[in-house]
């Protein structure tokens, strides 16, 4: 399996196992690789948007859908909790990891909190919507933000 | 990217900022984002969609206002291998 692929597999499946991002350290481990090399697949996983680094380049912020720092959506399956980094991802979350889960978040405006079961068919009905302020070709001008 | 629990409430978070507002999305149409965009996301086959194939992936699921075209974004057309 090509090297960067493993990489983020397995930056992926600690998010997934555990609701926490990896230390470069733990990937390291996993891959059975040193962590100067770790390092340097980070590098190239965050030039194809695959994660988003905080400054010091082996801190994980994000791996979509995943979120590496605490937000206001967050998703439960079984007894495990994620953070999400939008209201996109906390569906994500759920899709990715394929099993029934929870999502909680709030409205954007007034804070009123949502609760919401999605099953691995989808969230049931629902008349609560998702906005997006910013147009699509314009997402990844600022991730964070968007 | 937020949860709104009327597109009242959307309309008075963009008034406060001063943004025009984009177009609602029912939460089973971010469902089917949500699946086009992470359903393989622990696989090795996993990559993000081409701003081609989320044109369609938007058309699909009714999302075919101007504010969702990819086109302006450059990345899938430097990088056709794409991303995770």
């Amino acid at each position: 399996m090509d090297f960067d692929v493993a990489v983020r597999l397995a930056v992926y499946r600690h998010f997934a196992e555990t609701g926490t991002r990896p230390t470069v350290g733990a990937i390291a481990t996993r891959v059975g690789a040193g962590v100067d090399a770790v390092r340097a697949a980070y590098g190239r996983l965050r030039g194809q948007r695959v994660l988003v680094l905080e400054p010091d380049g082996e801190t994980i912020r994000m791996a979509p859908p995943f979120s590496g720092v605490p937000t206001p959506h967050t998703v439960t399956v079984a007894e495990r909790s994620y953070f999400a980094n939008c209201a996109w991802d906390a569906f994500g979350i759920a899709a990715a990891i394929g099993a029934d889960a929870v999502a909680h978040s709030r409205c954007g405006q007034s804070g009123e909190p949502l609760t919401l079961a999605v099953g691995v068919a989808g969230p049931g009905p629902s008349d609560w919507l998702f906005h997006c302020p910013v147009p699509a070709a314009r997402w990844w001008e600022d991730i964070v933000f968007t | 990217m937020l949860f709104f629990r009327s597109e009242e409430r959307v309309r008075e978070w963009c008034r406060a900022r001063g943004v025009e507002p984009g177009p609602p999305v029912r939460l089973d149409q971010l469902w089917g984002l949500a699946v086009a965009w992470y359903a393989n996301r622990l696989t090795p086959e996993a990559r993000r969609p081409r701003p081609d194939e989320a044109r369609a992936i938007f058309a699909r699921l009714g999302l075919t206002d101007a504010f969702w075209n990819p086109q302006a974004d450059r990345f899938g057309q430097q990088e056709r291998h794409g991303a995770g």
